[in-house]
């Protein structure tokens, strides 16, 4: 590089430095007057007013600052293409939508024939066997009435019922807590627990029956006490059911813990005034699957009853009316108690479908 | 208002993992200080164990002369502002306020009433007393609530819920949370770094104002040095688990005790070199990039006071005392520009002297005419000097040897990181365990090798620090 392409700065724009300069050290003044008491001495960059750069070979200074460097060529894509791509996609999306609904629709009409069925018998008043056609020819509520008045059904609803309502209500509480201690707290054995409990959980119930059938017989919560028993049989190992709700606490950020106790709350508080509010959704999930355990059951429950009609569960007790001898006299009596039994649970699901969902979801986005 | 005193505080994590070191600081009553550090430094660890959510491990940790190590939170009189401003969800900005006025309970005593209303009383004909446990008033509450939301700022959205407001008023909301409480220590973990940079400079200026009107001792951690320097009436400096400086934010940016707090301190970092210090007689030199040059009069003669002989050293100069100069200058190193940086007030020039050190140059526009700063592009040749009375000088254990204070902590041990830490999923333990028996055995079986033993010991050991990383994981 020559000496003389050395750009040094011009006097015009030396002139206008020493203009800023010169401001500069009226603005010292001001300062100094006002708010130093001792001398300040400012000098601001002193040394730049005489600046050496030299430019390599590459750069170009006749080039604009900002201007591009490269150019880039960029698609633009006309109103036509625009158009044309827009309506493949439509139509593709259409026909897709097209087969998606036909095969949900099948999917559904298959779902639902059981349920229609089964309506539908229940009303059958002309015979009480089972028949080969579908729609009664004469309609009534002949088998609702027979199977208030004529069989047990109103103490095995009642049987169900308090089964299910102090299940879903002692359930929720074991899962609440268990769930809670083992999102929060650090323990020895910790994982191993949840591990071990995992793995007994994936054990059917029934492997027990005989044990717990001897069991619970010591203790006379068999035959006309089977409820009870089975209450203690459905609550006692429901804390194994920890793996949702845990997941779902896990999501609850563990500084909104730490914020409580710090604003002075005890663990418990903590449990009930911050993680409680704010697991509504898990809490209804628990409580409607602790309100369904017993409900649908029916293995337990006739094993535990032992021929004893009073103990039975709804399940337990329709069946009984299935039995070889009775069948040709109770078919649609057993309809009809299928759909009561029904009613219930469908009426609790379409209130509480909402939360349903959050609590399945909000706990697997971390279980 | 109170003091807070740690004495030999250490912090370790399952058992090899030491995330504070021997944190010794005495805060005194109404002082703000400032917890500095990169991440993973040991700060908030730090103040969590300040605030009781995490379990000291040694030393003792005293609020207002008492100690507090087996305390419960509540119990420690503390107020704490979380990062994630972790505001109560399910409830209003007012009861979000007041829940921590609504759990505490006040012990008052009061005499013990017969059943027509008299005080009873006992043989000597005194009134007998009991300690009843009260709750704070409505109206207090509502008082102490409205005085805070009406400091803050925020009066019209108590009756919102945290969702409905913008990333700034939910941190003045969790602020507010901890200002009703009246507490003897304001804790403040990163409270600003969830928000974004204008709101950030903003609520830091009000954290300035809201500390001149409440008052109290302040304890605030934060990565962002500029925080710590505006904010702090002291800082703390901390690297690994080790306070690397403890100063007010003049002493740590101008006399740094090693290089760590002189390049953690100060934006763009402070450029250094590897360098000879030459001692001729009473007269010092340094040769940065090749270009031997005196040292200024006054820190020669600071170096003189220390008897500091010839020696290999780590020279600092902070980007804004280089400055540009023209070729005639004797200590002129040229340089190639790499990047430029316009900051608008100020040019960033990252240039590469002949030499190949990278230096950071901080140039203010207001010295520089138009054309100049047109020219100051990538590839431009430069002439660069450094202002000898504000050069550091750190020997090759990064102590600065102009420091005065004994005990410094100059470099520290790199540390290294086990694989099973930067696993992002612990696997789940029960496999694990298998896994690491299996390697066992097979060592077991070739124990011919002896590395094969060495392997197999290795692997049992790095269980540990996964289940820390578990820990640690879930905690943050």
């Amino acid at each position: 590089m020559k000496d003389d392409e050395i750009l040094t700065t011009t006097p015009q724009n030396d002139d206008l430095y020493l203009e800023n300069a010169q401001e500069c050290e009226n603005n010292e003044q001001d300062i100094t007057i006002e708010d130093a008491p001792i001398d300040v001495e400012f000098d601001i960059a002193e040394e730049q007013t005489d600046i050496d750069i030299e430019c390599a070979d590459n750069v170009a200074f006749d080039m604009p600052v900002n201007a591009p460097t490269t150019s880039r060529a960029v698609y633009m894509p006309t109103e036509e293409s625009v158009r044309k791509e827009h309506m493949s996609a439509r139509r593709k999306s259409r026909i897709s939508n097209g087969v998606i609904y036909a095969i949900l629709v099948v999917m559904c009409v298959v779902w639902i024939l059981p349920f229609i069925g089964i309506l539908l018998e229940s009303f059958r008043c002309e015979s009480t066997g089972q028949v080969g056609y579908i729609f009664p020819k004469v309609w009534g509520f002949d088998n609702y009435v027979r199977l208030f008045t004529e069989t047990q059904f109103p103490r095995w609803f009642g049987n169900t019922l308090i089964m299910g309502l102090v299940t879903a209500v002692v359930q929720t509480i074991f899962v609440m807590a268990v769930s809670y201690a083992l999102s929060r707290n650090r323990f020895k054995g910790r994982k191993l627990l949840m591990n071990i409990m995992l793995i007994f959980g994936m054990f059917p119930g029934f492997l027990t029956l005989i044990l717990l059938y001897t069991w619970m017989n010591d203790w006379h919560l068999t035959m006309e006490n089977a409820p009870w028993g089975l209450i203690i049989i459905y609550v006692a190992s429901s804390g194994m059911g920890y793996y949702i709700a845990k997941g779902f606490f896990d999501t609850i950020s563990h500084s909104l813990d730490e914020a409580a106790r710090v604003d002075g709350a005890t663990q418990f508080q903590v449990f009930y005034k911050i993680i409680m509010p704010l697991s509504k959704p898990i809490i209804i999930y628990t409580i409607l699957m602790g309100f369904m355990g017993p409900w649908g059951d029916f293995v337990m429950a006739s094993f535990m009853a032992n021929n004893a009609s009073a103990g039975y569960n709804a399940a337990a007790g329709l069946q009984w009316l299935l039995v070889d001898a009775k069948i040709n006299e109770w078919y649609t009596t057993f309809c009809a108690g299928g759909v009561v039994v029904a009613v219930p649970i469908t009426i609790l699901f379409m209130c509480l479908q909402k939360y349903y969902v959050a609590g399945v979801t909000g706990g697997a986005v971390k279980g | 208002m109170a003091t807070v005193k740690l004495t030999n505080v250490k912090k370790v994590y399952g058992k090899n993992t030491v995330a504070v070191q021997d944190f010794n600081l005495e805060i005194a009553d109404k002082e703000f200080v400032v917890f500095v550090g990169p991440s993973g430094c040991g700060k908030s660890t730090t103040l969590r164990m300040i605030a009781g959510l995490e379990e000291i491990t040694e030393g003792t940790i005293e609020i207002g002369g008492r100690v507090v190590n087996d305390l419960q939170p509540k119990d420690r009189d503390i107020a704490m502002v979380f990062q994630n401003y972790a505001l109560y969800p399910h409830l209003t900005v007012f009861e979000n306020m007041a829940f921590a006025l609504r759990l505490k309970r006040i012990p008052v005593e009061e005499p013990v009433l017969n059943k027509d209303g008299t005080p009873k009383l006992d043989k000597e004909g005194k009134e007998i007393k009991r300690t009843v446990f009260k709750k704070l008033p409505n109206d207090e509450i509502y008082e102490k609530v409205t005085n805070a939301a009406e400091i803050l700022g925020i009066t019209e959205y108590l009756t919102r819920r945290p969702r409905e407001l913008s990333g700034g008023q939910r941190q003045r909301v969790a602020i507010g949370r901890a200002m009703v409480r009246d507490s003897q220590v304001f804790l403040m973990d990163e409270p600003l770094s969830n928000l974004d940079a204008k709101l950030r400079n903003q609520m830091r200026a009000e954290i300035i104002l809201l500390r001149q009107k409440i008052d109290t001792t302040f304890i605030y951690v934060t990565h962002d040095q500029t925080e710590a320097m505006t904010l702090g009436d002291r800082i703390v400096i901390m690297k690994d688990g080790f306070i690397m400086q403890v100063g007010t934010p003049t002493e740590v940016f101008e006399m740094p005790d090693n290089l760590f707090v002189a390049e953690f301190i100060g934006a763009p970092k402070m450029n250094t070199f590897k360098t000879t210090l030459e001692r001729v007689e009473d007269e010092y030199f340094v040769s940065p990039c090749g270009v031997r040059m005196p040292v200024d009069g006054e820190k020669g003669a600071a170096l003189l006071g220390k008897d500091v002989k010839t020696q290999q050293i780590i020279l600092g100069v902070r980007p804004e005392h280089i400055t540009l100069t023209n070729k005639a200058n004797p200590y002129a190193i040229p340089c190639t520009i790499e990047v430029n940086e316009m900051m608008g007030s100020e040019l960033h020039l990252h240039v590469t002297s002949e030499a190949g050190d990278k230096i950071i140059v901080r140039v203010p526009t207001v010295s520089l005419t138009g054309a100049q700063i047109n020219m100051l592009r990538t590839g431009a040749r430069v002439y660069i000097t450094f202002k000898s009375k504000v050069m550091h000088f750190f020997g090759e254990d990064e102590i600065n040897l102009l420091t005065d204070k004994e005990n410094v902590i100059g470099k520290l041990p790199e540390r290294e990181i086990p694989a099973e830490l930067l696993e992002e999923e612990p696997k789940k333990r029960l496999f694990k365990r298998k896994k690491a028996d299996k390697q066992a055995d097979e060592a077991d079986q070739t124990t011919a090798g002896s590395d094969a033993q060495g392997e197999a010991s290795v692997d049992m050991q790095a269980e540990e620090p996964r289940q820390e990383a578990e820990q640690t994981g879930e905690k943050s």
